[in-house]
């Protein structure tokens, strides 16, 4: 912890020594101007095939057959390194725009996909919730109920999103993301739609900001991703897709501050080396992509991406070559602004919990650090209900 | 006077606690203002909305007799079908699976013991546990497809039933007490919950919390199972207090605890419930300061003496029925009239649906529809005698965020403005497109019916199985595959990279390959819901009631579909969009129809698409 404390009270210092003297290459983005996107890994990522503690024989007893052999890791540090399809995140590691964060969890976990989702997307674990964590922290940082502030790149709308004042901009395919219509509709449903007469019936009102919201951003949403060019290589796969289509929206100004994307597949209780290493190929190249991406659009100093799943998996593989649901798992940040390295204590090995590791690191001391100092939102705890202790990574 | 004898009590209390000129929160609509506009009103709030037909019925009953015919419904012959079962149910299938959760852990108790769930593993040959895997596939698929049949049952006695409070309420109940059958896995203790929540829908209270807190899939769902003597498991407690009777604020962690204990041994075998005396903790709990060796009887009695109760329901009821906005002395007005009838629900409904306020301009067109709502309202304001196949209901509610039988958690739907997005609005509008124009939806739904691609597989599957070093694609399934995506944990598991070969010849069991097997089984097992599109012919409604116009027929369907006019503008546009279509004047005589009907629907599409209509 010492060390992190450190690290953060250099950062501050040094920003204060820079004042309002920063120079174009490095200024502190304002805060209006900062983007966070997420990234759900759902199905529950093998953290430690990710972030492999790679000289703990704990770890090779484990996994006799999963392990990840020394000479084929990516060594990050003496300690731990990365899965070798993760080619992509050693780079941004080494340019020190990757903050790992060890053993990620909660009191009571649960094993569930759908409970434990849950939890991490409305930040409330353990209870009954509306809103998610995204949706609350856009109602917290613009009050005004800003349209298109939003955007959930998913076939279905993650509780995440759920907000408030801000209803989120929903598609996966940008070119189905219409109002299906015959072409002499179209005039009427262009007027129907965009209508913003106030109206005296406040419900009125609301599903018209609404719609309109929607005719508004189904168009620019489908025109963004459509004319889209960049050099940066995504790779091939669905991530690959939402990424470079979350690239060309920041490129085309969108509204949004806030993206929410997901990546499903990690649910490997069944020949998970194969299966997780064609998840890491694609997850390593194009989060690579995007982040040098958004450094060539010029807006490098203001994205900050972080990634997470509902839960870790069990030690011990299983029979079949994989392994089952566990419970604390690494959460990885990226981004220029980012203080890259290893952040908290990574898990026992042996001291475990029904064979599962024992979280070392509440993911709410995440999610409060982003809230507060990459968004710039005062409370966290209006969100988040409680006080988490910053990390300090950005 | 208003239903006099029942309101006595309350209206004394009022006439005391209230100065002279202060008004009753709960005064009734004067018979004299009731009009068919307020007939529409209610069977919109009471029920699923209806024809013209329906509402000029109802307002020739008068408030006092239309207000009745809702509530005491019982006199209504009600003959609509009941659930018919594919036959999914035998005997590899067992309640207590849990296919979430610890998989492994199952499998290796299995493989210690020689037995699982009760049945003996047999030895030889390969993969020794790949019965059980398939048959825990084949449980948690198939119960998933048939409760996506229940769930349009369920819709179609919406749409048909002589008694729509009975199902308005039951709806009620689901998203109060909610569990979920994706927990659960197990359809036929889902579809009892509905039919215990519709026999007792408009009863009592108490009635509702005990039959509820024994209810197989409220105490599966809440883990009450693991609810015994000496581990006491609050989960079931604390929700109750919180979510079904009290509110936050109501009950002290200790209250928990305490009537956590009392709860113990309550349980269920399959649809079955259970009290074990042997697992009951039957020592003294103090429970809101009342000490003594309550049961979980008691704890839904001791409940009851507190005031937060009669309160926090109306206010739930208010919000279903009212408004999103609670008017405190209303709901205060009508908690007290659940108190002064021993929790009976008749009296408040009365109350509530006879009151001047329940009609106010501000509380009318002021709801946002309910997913359900949306496409059952529509389905009987067109009079349709089936829910459409096309689009395919199950997938439909999940896309706009009501999937019956599988709300969000245990709180429920939070409903009104939660209900739309910018994508959930365009959703709901091209649903509408999709109705009307059935030609337009190829392909957007699943169905009940393998894709091509498995359908050819089983050869591929059976060389698995054989020989596993062949490899093999067919286990990437896709949602198509699955017949729905509402398996996309799932279809997680599907997902393979094509060098996962070899390495199940060792294993004990293969959990793509039960997947796949599961899926099959399931497939030949549940019956499909068919495609059909709705029967609809809006030319003969139109001309059915002589609109000849563009305008005339805009009008018209303006009054049957919406609660609140068109903005001026959009009702032009429209007009003339129907006029540029079919010319002035509509030839009713016309059999070469068909033009005219795709111009009546396009216009009935652009008006089912505006904001006011996805109010309610």
């Amino acid at each position: 912890m010492m060390g992190i404390d450190r690290r953060k009270f250099l950062k501050q210092a040094g920003a204060m020594a820079l004042g309002l003297m920063a120079t174009p290459g490095q200024a502190a983005s304002r805060n209006e101007d900062r983007i966070l996107i997420v990234l759900e890994m759902s199905g529950g990522n093998d953290g430690l095939n990710t972030v492999i503690p790679f000289r703990q024989d704990p770890y090779y007893r484990a996994r006799p057959t999963l392990g990840i052999a020394p000479n084929a890791v990516i060594p990050l540090s003496d300690e731990f390194g990365l899965h070798p399809n993760l080619l992509g995140w050693e780079r941004l590691f080494k340019q020190g725009q990757l903050a790992i964060v060890h053993g990620c969890g909660y009191p009571n976990p649960n094993r569930s996909h759908f409970e434990a989702m849950k939890f991490w997307h409305t930040g409330v674990p353990n209870a009954p919730e509306t809103y998610g964590w995204i949706g609350k922290l856009a109602d917290a940082a613009d009050p005004s109920g800003k349209r298109g502030l939003v955007m959930n790149l998913a076939a279905e709308q993650s509780q995440a999103v759920a907000s408030a004042n801000h209803p989120p901009v929903v598609f996966s395919d940008p070119a189905a993301y219409r109002q299906e219509q015959a072409s002499e509709q179209a005039l009427v449903f262009d007027q129907v739609m965009r209508r913003t007469t106030r109206a005296a019936n406040p419900s009125l009102d609301f599903v018209r900001r609404v719609t309109q919201t929607a005719a508004e951003s189904s168009d620019f949403v489908r025109k963004a991703c459509a004319s889209y060019q960049t050099r940066s290589d995504y790779g091939y796969g669905p991530l690959s897709v939402s990424l470079k289509n979350i690239a060309a929206l920041i490129n085309a100004d969108a509204p949004a501050r806030f993206y929410y994307t997901n990546f499903a597949g990690f649910d490997t209780h069944v020949s998970q080396g194969p299966m997780q290493a064609g998840l890491f190929n694609q997850i390593g190249d194009s989060v690579l992509a995007l982040m040098t991406d958004v450094r060539q659009m010029g807006r490098g100093q203001d994205v900050v991406m972080v990634i997470f799943s509902e839960f870790g998996r069990r030690v011990n593989e299983n029979k079949s070559l994989g392994t089952d649901h566990g419970v604390a798992g690494p959460m990885f940040v990226f981004g220029e602004p980012v203080q890259g390295g290893f952040y908290g204590k990574h898990p026992s090995l042996t001291d475990l919990d029904q064979g599962d590791l024992i979280h070392t690191t509440d993911f709410r001391q995440v999610y409060s650090t982003l809230i507060e100092e990459w968004m710039g939102v005062r409370h966290p705890e209006d969100i988040l209900y409680e006080r988490y202790e910053s990390l300090g990574f950005v | 006077m208003r239903h006099a004898p029942a309101r006595c009590a309350t209206l004394f209390s009022l006439l005391i606690s209230f100065p002279a000129w202060a008004t009753d929160p709960l005064a009734s609509l004067a018979e004299g203002d009731w009009s068919s506009a307020h007939a529409k009103h209610l069977l919109e709030r009471a029920g699923f909305g209806g024809t013209p037909e329906e509402v000029d019925q109802l307002a020739a009953m008068g408030l006092a007799g239309a207000v009745a015919h809702l509530v005491n419904y019982e006199r209504i012959e009600n003959n609509l079908p009941t659930f018919e079962h594919s036959g999914i149910w035998d005997d590899s299938m067992h309640p207590d699976v849990d296919l979430h959760m610890r998989f492994d852990d199952v499998m290796k108790k299995a493989a210690k013991t020689g037995e699982v769930y009760s049945r003996t593993i047999r030895t030889d040959g390969p993969r020794p546990l790949q019965d059980i895997t398939d048959a825990l596939y084949y449980k948690y698929l198939s119960s998933n497809r048939e409760w996506q049949r229940v769930g349009v049952w369920w819709a179609e006695r919406m749409l048909n039933t002589p008694r729509p409070l009975e199902e308005k309420m039951t709806l009620f109940w689901h998203g109060h007490f909610a569990t979920e059958e994706l927990k659960n896995d197990d359809y036929r203790i889902m579809l009892k919950q509905n039919e215990t929540m519709r026999s007792l829908a408009t009863t009592n209270l108490r009635k509702l919390l005990i039959a509820l807190s024994q209810d197989p899939a409220m105490l599966l769902y809440l883990d009450n199972r693991l609810n015994v003597r000496g581990h006491p498991n609050e989960n079931y407690a604390r929700e109750i207090l919180e979510l079904f009777s009290l509110g936050v604020g109501n009950y002290t962690e200790q209250d928990i605890k305490e009537a956590a204990r009392a709860f113990t041994g309550w349980r269920n075998e399959g649809p079955r419930f259970i009290d074990d005396k042997s697992l009951h903790d039957d020592g003294e709990k103090t429970i809101f300061g009342q000490t003594g060796p309550w049961s979980g009887t008691d704890v839904v009695d001791l409940i009851l003496t507190q005031p937060a109760c009669a309160q926090f329901i109306a206010t739930k009821l208010y919000r279903f029925f009212v408004s999103d906005e609670p008017a405190d002395e209303v709901i205060t007005a009508l908690a007290q009239t659940l108190r002064d009838h021993d929790y009976e629900l008749k009296p408040l409904l009365t109350a509530l649906f006879s009151s001047s306020h329940f009609y106010a301009s501000e509380n009318r067109a002021s709801k946002i529809k309910s997913p359900v709502h949306f496409l059952v309202s529509t389905y009987r304001k067109l009079d349709l005698a089936r829910i459409p196949g096309t689009p395919y209901f199950p997938t439909a509610t999940r896309l706009l965020g009501q999937n019956l039988g599988n709300p969000p958690n245990v709180k429920g739907w939070d409903g009104g403005r939660a209900w739309l997005n910018p994508s959930t609005i365009l959703t709901r509008n091209n649903l509408i497109n999709h109705m009307l124009f059935p030609e337009t939806a190829e392909g957007l739904y699943p169905r009940f019916a393998l894709s091509a691609r498995l359908r050819n597989a089983p050869a591929e599957a059976k060389a698995r199985d054989l020989a596993s070093q062949s490899g093999s694609n067919l286990m990437e399934f896709s949602a198509d595959d699955m017949g729905d995506n509402a398996m996309g944990g799932m279809n997680m598991m599907g997902t393979t990279a094509p060098s996962a070969k070899a390495h199940n010849a060792k294993a004990d069991y293969d959990l793509k390959l039960g997947l796949y097997r599961g899926m099959i089984k399931s497939f030949e097992r549940v019956r499909p819901i068919p495609p059909t599109p709705a029967p609809l012919d809006l030319l003969a409604v139109v001309r059915k009631v002589g609109a000849t116009t563009p305008e005339s027929v805009v009008s018209y369907f303006e009054a049957r579909f919406l609660s609140t006019p068109l903005h001026p503008e959009d009702k032009t546009a429209i007009v003339l969009f129907l006029a540029e279509a079919v010319a002035e004047e509509i030839p009713l005589e016309d059999n070469e129809a068909g033009d005219i009907e795709r111009a009546l629907r396009l216009s009935l599409h652009l008006i089912l698409s505006t904001p006011e209509y996805q109010l309610g």
